[in-house]
């Protein structure tokens, strides 16, 4: 309709609007097409291509290409039981990160929602964790997990009246991934605190006294209510917690290396670990090949559970 | 009437409580490590630790300052690598944000969506193969094909929180420009740019902020020492070779960290504005 009224006064164009629009629009659009063609989608495509080929870093030095090698890349993984182990690693990380990290990010996010003093200070400092560079982080929780002069060990050896002294979280296959999540966690929380809040203050206070009024107790409310008018905020918040720990990568490769005894090798440190330490790019591909499929399955999956569409 | 005075009580102790236990949770650590990177050595090495300096001493800030000349040279490349990726990329969001909020082409939803998916890609099966292409056009091992690399790993998620802030400008202000004259690009420029002002630092400041947290995309394009960005070459050079002298460690994290969280507060407003527009629509 405007459109319209905008052709009546630029007549004199040779185009009209319309397709001024659309070049106009292609145009703009192409260089975001373009950068995201060549660093994303043709990079990987062409890692999906090189995981069935014998394609190793002297393939890029000497420039001979790679060559068809019968899935062996998949079969190697499969046979020597590498890829199992980690993507079970992977699945029990990113369970534990999520789901600790919903909990206490809505529980931060309720008390700040409640009419708390100085909610809006704690609100930014929560915030510091966020801004800490993954790598530092790591450096931040290796200082306190160290085994010998470590926070964590004193901490540990108060709480349990003296009975473990000597916890040495990264050292041991048991707790190391533990240990990992809790780095984690302490980066991640405060975003999904942030989001949930926003959620939270778009909740219509109305509708929560009215129930109230009705004799509906807190926790009817807060599952009845607050949780259905905050679905499409959680299911974001989610969606985030399960992609970035998914790809967790510079936080487990800082802290442990993927070590002690491959207890938190996840796809991520296998396969940077298969492309890059040990120069084969080719059985990195197929691993990422892999993490690619099981992604697709969990977004799937996800989408499923979460009743897909109903807040778009 | 005093059980529902007490449950009163009772619930605002709750709360307290779970502020102060999740708080402290988020909080000490960092306090720790500033704690540590004012400790004397010997006093950082103490068991059972102590929790306020005994001697507190400036010599491990001093040092690093005087003796690690790379450590500057890491942060130089990471401030030209994520300033350039940061403008760079808030240029293409802008301009595909603006595209995908106001135009409804067909293509348009495709892009989306693609937008959408690249996030998801795993970073380490792009590097695998960008390791390969980067080194065919000679961009391996420079400045500028990391900053390139970047860009790819930030336009995706950058433009359609762009392109929400632009759904955020009325349509009548732009229609009624075009009918006083302006043209399309005169009323992007002129118009609705300086409305999305808040939107554009925030992406600026939101890419700033991720490329500089980069480890990956360094520490597989970039070989050698004197062009590595602060993640990698902090990683690379002081875990192993020096990791036993941790107030060093813990000095390099706080020099590390203080400037983004610097630059967090004081662009707090319009983060917290973008970071939630990026999630919470309507």
């Amino acid at each position: 309709m405007a459109t319209t009224a905008a052709n009546k006064v630029r007549r004199r164009t040779t185009l009209t609007q319309r397709q001024g629009d659309t070049i106009f629009s292609l145009l703009l659009i192409l260089p975001t097409i373009l950068v995201t063609t060549i660093f994303i989608l043709v990079p990987v495509v062409d890692s999906v291509i090189q995981s069935f080929l014998d394609y190793k870093m002297k393939n890029i030095i000497s420039g001979n290409p790679g060559t068809w090698n019968n899935f062996e890349n998949y079969i190697k993984l499969f046979t020597n039981s590498k890829l199992g182990p980690a993507i079970l690693q992977t699945f029990i990380f990113c369970v534990i990160v999520v789901v600790a990290q919903f909990i206490l990010g809505m529980a931060l996010a309720l008390v700040l929602n409640s009419n708390i003093k100085c909610a809006r200070f704690f609100r930014s400092i929560m915030m510091t964790p966020w801004c800490v560079p993954t790598v530092i982080s790591a450096l931040i929780w290796m200082w306190i997990f160290q085994p010998q002069y470590g926070l964590m060990r004193y901490i540990v050896s108060v709480l349990t009246f003296g009975q473990v002294t000597d916890l040495a979280m990264l050292n041991s296959p048991s707790t190391a991934l533990l240990g990992i999540a809790i780095a984690a966690l302490w980066k991640q929380v405060p975003l999904s605190t942030l989001l949930l809040l926003a959620g939270l203050q778009n909740v219509p206070g109305e509708i929560q006294e009215a129930a109230t009024m009705d004799g509906a107790n807190a926790r009817v409310c807060f599952f009845r209510i607050t949780l259905p008018y905050m679905k499409s905020v959680i299911k974001v918040v989610l969606s985030m917690a399960i992609i970035e720990n998914f790809k967790q990568f510079p936080l487990i490769w800082t802290m442990t290396g993927g070590g002690p005894n491959n207890s938190t090798t996840t796809l991520a440190v296998l396969s940077y670990r298969e492309a890059f330490v040990s120069n084969n790019l080719g059985s990195g591909a197929a691993v990422t090949t892999v993490w690619m499929l099981l992604m697709i399955v969990v977004v799937v999956v996800y989408n499923k559970l979460m009743g897909d569409n109903e807040t778009s | 009437m005093k059980s529902v005075k007490a449950a009163k009580r009772l619930s605002a102790f709750v709360r307290y409580f779970v502020l102060v236990v999740i708080l402290l949770m988020l909080l000490f650590p960092l306090y720790w490590v500033v704690l540590t990177s004012f400790k004397t050595n010997m006093e950082a090495y103490a068991y059972p630790p102590t929790f306020i300096a005994e001697n507190p001493t400036v010599q491990a800030y001093i040092s690093l300052f005087t003796e690690n000349a790379e450590f500057f040279v890491y942060y130089k490349n990471n401030l030209i690598v994520s300033g350039a990726t940061a403008i760079l990329t808030t240029l293409l969001a802008v301009l595909g944000g603006y595209v995908l909020s106001r135009f409804h082409y067909k293509w348009n939803s495709l892009v989306a969506a693609i937008l959408y998916a690249s996030q998801m890609f795993p970073v380490v099966s792009r590097m695998i193969s960008l390791y390969g292409l980067m080194g065919k056009v000679h961009l391996l091992n420079t400045r500028t094909g990391l900053t390139l690399a970047l860009l790819g790993a930030m336009v995706p998620f950058t433009t359609m929180l762009m392109s929400s802030f632009f759904d955020s400008i009325p349509r009548d202000i732009e229609e009624a420009a075009i009918i006083d004259g302006c043209t399309r690009p005169q009323v992007l420029s002129r118009v609705v740019l300086p409305l999305v002002k808040p939107g554009l630092l925030s992406v600026g400041i939101y890419s700033f902020l991720m490329t500089w947290d980069d480890y990956l995309h360094c520490a597989t394009l970039i070989q050698s020492d004197e062009l590595r960005t602060l993640s990698t070459g902090i990683a690379l050079r002081y875990l192993g070779e020096l990791s036993y002298d941790w107030s060093l460690v813990n000095t390099i994290s706080v020099v590390a960290m203080l400037p983004m969280i610097l630059l967090f507060f004081f662009f707090q407003k319009y983060m917290v504005k973008g970071l939630v527009a990026g999630a919470v629509k309507g």
